[in-house]
């Protein structure tokens, strides 16, 4: 195999995996509430900044994460309190969703730009450095961007465990096929709205975290575009599948990657929102979208 | 016991029920009777917490649950088997009663739950594993009662469950339902249109029209004589 064919395909396989994390934390809050949190690109990029400064403050990078991570989780519930319920409430049924959500995110980077400052900052090294390597097939691979598939690969299927294996999980899915049945069933709907909201953040966290590993930067504008990739990884896939986030989000993590080695890296995002049309236009459900189940 | 004093329910200009009053007592069937659009779903959804009560307060068994939201009501017991055949369609048989018994009051052991929803319906049995959605009416029916049951509610609410069912199965339905009423004991309200049934399960009765209860009394009274066309007639 050419090597930078391999390069391209291992850096493609590798955001990719991030983009499905993005897509599942946006298939979480659909579950739940057939809302998505456009918020999230703001909160990936608040995680990744916050991890730098805590770090720059003496921390270690793991505790600094870690903080990130809670200080996301608490966004997101504040962002369902206070911007999803709200417009859900006004009318059911109605967008408003899509701007409360898309309004905080700006905020929370308008926020950033004012104390963090709208340079871009270099982001610390978590596990491994740049430089760290192994070799697979005879090619150079970069530690990062192995740790960054593994982790995101291992939380899509700790969360495919999690809706598949237990209660809570099946709670989920309930509340996803009918949320009033699944009230007088006695599950705390409200609450599980409040966590995958949270959970959703947390994923968004990590994505953040993992993106500005791989570039080595974050600044105020980062996460915007992301996000907008993730939903592409999400709707390609279908919307609320994980294994769809998964494949939608390699899909589009290659074929960008590809295009911007290929072609131009000007292409590389306007590839994804190409596909988004295509997928849109020859099968809407997605490739994993689950069909109605109803008796003939 | 369930009861209902001076109860209004109000769907923005629509008024589904208007100051009404009820007493269930356990033990016994109570029959909510009416035509379609009397009142009957909304007055199991305001007890189970789903419906917009702007008057009056529920009890259950002396306990005043009228603030109460309705996942809080159904771990009190109260359990809800929804008008149009309500299940969760994509999960499968076995799904749909784990996860009715994850929530419920986990009095008996899963294992033994699922073992006596088998007993009782053992074709369900043969469909454990297959989603809800695609069983036929009767046996999504069975599902749906056995999701109540195997909670170990204590109180009932069965909206027109012989809805769009054959005749056979009717039969089969009413026949688990009056028998889990004696077994348990606990308060059991079924809403129904088929007035002829309900009464000959039912202990009491009350007809509903517009939102009112035009007519009520114990049940066999209610079959005969002058009653009898009292309950034809407001059905008119
Ligand atoms: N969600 C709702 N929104 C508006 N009106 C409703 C709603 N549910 C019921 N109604 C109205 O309330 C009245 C009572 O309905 P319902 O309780 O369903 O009666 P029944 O179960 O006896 O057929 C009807 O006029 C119906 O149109
Ligand atoms: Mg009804």
């Amino acid at each position: 195999m050419d090597d930078f064919f391999f390069s391209l395909l291992l850096a493609g396989v590798s955001v990719g995996a991030v983009y499905a994390l993005i897509a599942l934390g946006l298939n979480l809050t659909f579950w739940t509430t057939k809302t998505l949190n456009f918020g999230q690109g703001s909160l990936m990029m608040l995680c990744a900044m916050l991890t730098v400064w805590l770090s720059s403050q003496g921390i270690a990078v793991a505790l600094a994460v870690l903080g990130s991570l809670v200080v996301v989780a608490a966004l997101g519930m504040f962002i369902e309190r206070w911007t999803v319920r709200p417009a859900l409430k006004a009318s059911s049924g109605s967008m408003g969703w899509v701007v409360s959500t898309l309004g905080f995110g700006i905020f929370l980077q308008g926020m950033a730009a004012k104390y963090f400052g709208s340079q871009a900052m270099a982001f610390p090294d978590v596990i491994f450095s740049a430089q760290d390597y192994v070799t697979l097939f005879g090619q150079f691979v970069s530690l990062q961007y192995l740790v960054v598939l593994a982790v995101a690969v291992a939380l899509i299927l700790a969360l495919e465990l999690f809706v598949r294996k237990t209660v809570w999980g099946q709670a989920v899915q309930a509340v996803s096929l009918d949320p009033e049945l699944a009230l007088v069933q006695g599950i705390p709907v409200r609450r599980l709205v409040l966590g995958s909201f949270m959970l959703s953040s947390v994923l968004a966290g990590v994505a953040g975290v993992l993106i500005a590993q791989i570039g080595g930067t974050v600044d105020p504008a980062f996460g915007f575009d992301l996000v907008l990739l993730g939903f592409v990884a999400a709707v390609l896939g279908g919307m609320g599948s994980s294994f769809g986030a998964l494949a939608g989000g390699l899909v589009v993590g290659i074929l960008s990657k590809l295009v911007g080695g290929y072609v131009s890296t000007a292409a590389e995002h306007g590839i994804a929102f190409a596909l988004l049309m295509l997928a849109l236009a020859v099968r809407p459900q997605g490739l994993f979208g689950r069909p109605e189940v109803s008796k003939a | 016991m369930l009861e209902l004093r001076g109860v209004t329910v109000r769907y923005g200009a629509v008024q589904a029920l208007e100051d009404l009053s009820l007493r269930a007592e356990a033990g016994g069937i109570t029959a909510i009777l009416g035509a379609n659009g009397a009142g009957k779903s909304s007055l199991m959804r305001a007890v189970s917490g789903i419906a917009p009560v702007v008057a009056g307060s529920v009890r259950l068994d002396g306990q005043d649950i009228t603030s109460l939201p309705a996942p809080a009501r159904a771990k009190l017991g109260i359990a809800h088997a929804m008008e149009g055949r309500r299940l969760f369609r994509q999960l499968t048989v076995e799904d749909n009663l784990k996860l009715a018994w994850s929530f419920g009051a986990r009095r008996v052991a899963l294992s033994a739950s699922l073992a006596e929803v088998y007993d009782r319906f053992p074709i369900l049995k043969e469909k454990a594993r297959i989603p809800a959605g695609l069983l036929s009416g009767g046996q999504q029916q069975m599902v749906i009662l056995s999701c109540t049951t195997i909670r170990s509610p204590r109180c009932l609410l069965l909206d027109e469950p012989s809805l769009g069912l054959a005749p056979i199965i009717v039969q089969q339905i009413y026949g688990f339902i009056t028998d889990y009423a004696a077994r348990s004991g606990i308060t059991v309200v079924i809403a129904e249109q088929m007035a002829m049934l309900a009464l000959k399960v039912s202990r009491h009765c009350l007809v509903l029209r517009r939102g009112r209860v035009v007519l009520q009394g114990p049940s066999d009274e209610l079959r005969q004589g002058s009653d009898g066309k009292a309950l034809a007639a407001s059905y008119l």
